[in-house]
């Protein structure tokens, strides 16, 4: 019996001793990677704020500007572009655009009748062998 | 010792001595259970506390912080200080800490001198060979070789493996605007330090001693700070005021824009100006900001202040007569008009005329005095402090007796700041609430806050003749439609050599947007503008100055969100209509 809580008592040390260990390299480890991943966000705080800079160097008013004048037909906003609600005159009637160009292709038929297609298609055929 | 006897007789008790000794010391290495159970307790004791004493201390030394360490980040970070980044009223970055690498030598450690010296210079080629050579033979422990390096340049001189060199990493400021705002801005010196404009102010903030305490490692500890400015704005005014001034071929041209009722400085230009990337440049004296640094007789804008303590004292109304048939007489001097219109005019007819005689005898009526207090309460006569550590003091005459009263009612005589003049203005329109002009963002209306200097039926009458000068007087030409534009031009002739020159021109406009109820007031300075056959040949304010403010309203108003008005308000000056003034019927 004695003898069995001696071998009991020292799996148990070695156990705890082999856990304890463990605990510790891990602890390490991990601290470690903590370390690594707080460098990373110095690193990309810093990428960022020079990104940052670099965008707003790009978008400076002034090179927007002779850009805008060098390729852009953009003109300062004056006061007379902007108009009342109002003021806007209303939209003209300018009739069915779609029909009058079918009318002047020589299709005399509204759009319902061009569904029905298929019964139409006879009666011009009929008029051209009446023609002759 | 001859005798036995004695010898006998004086050994005896020595022997007893030893006797007693030695079974004394017997006695120690005898255990008895009975004696030595304290002995065992005090050596258990003696061993305890020194147990206890090897204990503490190393619980001490594990609690104590590395102060070694410490010591050597805060010196690194010293070196350059982590500064706030500066954006404007809208977030947009006006100034930023970007990292970079420097590179230093330690010359105790350095082996051979010469050939660090040789290949140090072939990676930078643009470093004095024998400059470094002298530095490196120095006994010193610490020497920087070049600051600021490209990381390419870095990555070579690491390559090299030379025995004490060294990197260090700092921060350095960047202005990604280039010019826009540098006068407000300022520059700092290669150690981060601010040295002008709101970089100094930042320092002055208590930055350096968070700096030196080491607290702030990182520039996103800090706070941003944001300043009233408009980077679009701020643009679009130093653009027109560039082209004003090539046109008019101006010695130089400052223009400001403040939020009337908040005291904001919404945009600040002074050209030439310069670009606080070069700090350098920041200290030639011809790139002083004009408006908070220079100070000038302002000419006929400082009449508006004239016809605001005029009306406000209730000794003139709006309607009475000021006799400007002849020119004015005082002594051996005469003051005569520019537009001179030699007959009675009305208060708004003085203004919108220009009339100096007018203004004067409006000055006189109030008296001295009174004329002293109102421009001391108008914060005209003392130096105008704002978080700009640049500031001017008024030159004041020293003994301001009647004449001097006459002069500097029209505006000549007290050279103010324009910054100063405009901060008065704004309170004539405003209500009559004087704020000192802030670079820094507030939070909405500041009137309430802000002492009253006048009433606010003067307040009207200010805005009712400024409007009326924009229909009718000089103002006429910047006045933009649908902005209700009011505004006061004023043309000084520059003191040369102790006297007024006639061909030196120092032309200012100010205008109010809009007048019924302002929001901002713009400024504009031109400093020795030329006549032009367009201008058919005048060099006065309403053909500089006025014309490129209205440019600048035109461009900046929509940006500043002030919507034109297609028909003029309705009653926009009510107190002006019942008093019947002049001109308010059409």
């Amino acid at each position: 019996m004695n003898r069995f809580l001696t071998l009991v008592s020292i799996a148990a040390l070695i156990g705890s001793a082999l856990f304890a260990y463990r605990v510790k390299y891990d602890t390490i480890y991990f601290s470690e990677q903590v370390a690594k991943m707080k460098n990373r966000i110095v690193r990309e705080q810093d990428a960022i704020n020079t990104l940052r800079a670099e965008w707003q160097f790009l978008n400076r008013p002034d090179r927007v500007q002779t850009l805008t004048e060098s390729h852009t037909d953009l003109v300062p906003l004056a006061v007379q572009r902007i108009v009342r609600w109002q003021d806007v005159p209303a939209r003209k009637d300018q009739g069915d655009a779609i029909g009058a160009k079918i009318e002047a292709l020589g299709a005399i038929e509204t759009t319902s009748a061009i569904v029905k297609k298929p019964d139409a298609k006879p009666q011009p055929k009929k008029t051209q062998e009446k023609q002759p | 010792m001859s005798n036995p006897r004695d010898l006998n007789e004086e050994n005896r008790p020595h022997d007893d001595f030893l006797r007693r000794c030695g079974s004394a010391i017997a006695s120690l290495f005898k255990m008895r259970i009975d004696k030595s159970g304290g002995r065992i307790i005090f050596v258990g004791l003696c061993f305890f506390s020194i147990y206890a004493i090897i204990g503490t201390r190393l619980v001490y030394l594990g609690l104590k912080p590395n102060e070694g360490q410490a010591v050597r980040a805060h010196t690194q970070e010293s070196i350059a200080a982590v500064r706030p980044d500066i954006v404007d009223r809208n977030g947009v970055v006006l100034a930023t800490d970007v990292k970079t690498v420097s590179v230093f030598a330690e010359p105790r450690r350095i082996i051979d001198k010469d050939e660090a010296t040789e290949l140090l210079t072939a990676v930078l080629p643009d470093l004095n060979a024998n400059e470094l050579r002298e530095k490196l033979g120095r006994k010193n422990g610490f020497v920087w070789i070049k600051r600021e390096i490209t990381p390419k340049q870095q990555q070579e001189i690491h390559r090299l493996g030379l025995p004490g060199i060294g990197f260090q990493p700092e921060h350095k400021r960047i202005y990604p605007n280039g010019v826009a705002a540098a006068h407000i801005l300022g520059a700092v010196n290669i150690d981060n330090i601010g040295i002008a404009g709101i970089e100094k102010y930042i320092d002055g903030l208590g930055l350096a001693e968070i700096n030196s305490l080491g607290f702030a490692r990182q520039p996103s500890d800090i706070k941003p700070i944001a300043l009233s400015i408009d980077l679009n704005v701020q643009h679009a005014l130093r653009d027109e005021l560039f082209k004003g001034m090539e046109k008019f071929k101006a010695k130089a041209t400052a223009g400001l824009i403040i939020d009337v009722n908040t005291g904001e400085v919404v945009a600040l230009a002074s050209l030439p100006d310069f670009n606080p990337n070069n700090p350098v440049d920041a200290l030639d004296p011809n790139h002083i900001n004009r408006l908070a640094v220079g100070v000038y007789e302002m000419g006929s804008t400082f009449k508006a202040l004239t016809t605001a303590m005029a009306l406000d004292s209730g000794k003139f109304k709006i309607n009475s007569q000021l006799d400007a048939r002849s020119a004015l007489r005082y002594g051996r001097f005469k003051i005569g008009d520019y537009h001179a219109q030699n007959r009675v005019m009305t208060v708004p007819e003085v203004f919108i005329h220009s009339s100096n005689i007018g203004t004067a005898k409006m000055a006189l009526g109030v008296g001295v005095e009174h004329h002293k207090a109102f421009l001391r309460k108008m914060g005209q006569l003392d130096r105008l402090r704002t978080e700009l550590p640049e500031n001017a003091e008024p030159i004041v005459p020293g003994r301001w007796g009647e004449l001097n009263t006459m002069t500097i009612a029209f505006g000549h005589g007290l050279a103010v700041a324009p910054l100063q003049a405009s901060m008065a203005v704004s309170a004539l329109v405003n209500g009559g609430y004087l704020m000192t002009p802030s670079f820094l963002k507030q939070d909405g209306d500041r009137r309430a806050q802000a002492t009253r200097v006048i009433k606010p039926e003067t307040s009207e009458a200010l805005r009712y003749v400024m409007r009326l000068n924009g229909t009718k007087g000089s103002a006429a030409k910047s006045a933009v439609p649908g902005y209700f534009v009011g505004g006061k031009t004023g043309t000084a002739e520059k003191v040369i050599a102790g006297r007024y020159a006639k061909t030196r021109l120092l032309t200012t406009f100010m205008a109010i947007v809009p007048s019924d109820k302002p929001r901002y007031l713009f400024v504009t300075l031109v400093d020795e503008p030329q006549a032009l056959p367009e201008t058919y040949g005048f060099a006065t304010a309403g053909w500089n100055a006025g014309p490129i403010t209205g440019k600048v309203i035109e461009r900046v108003a929509p940006l500043l969100g002030l919507p034109p008005r297609f028909d003029p308000p309705e009653q926009p000056f009510p107190v002006m209509a019942k008093m019947n003034a002049w001109g308010s019927k059409p």
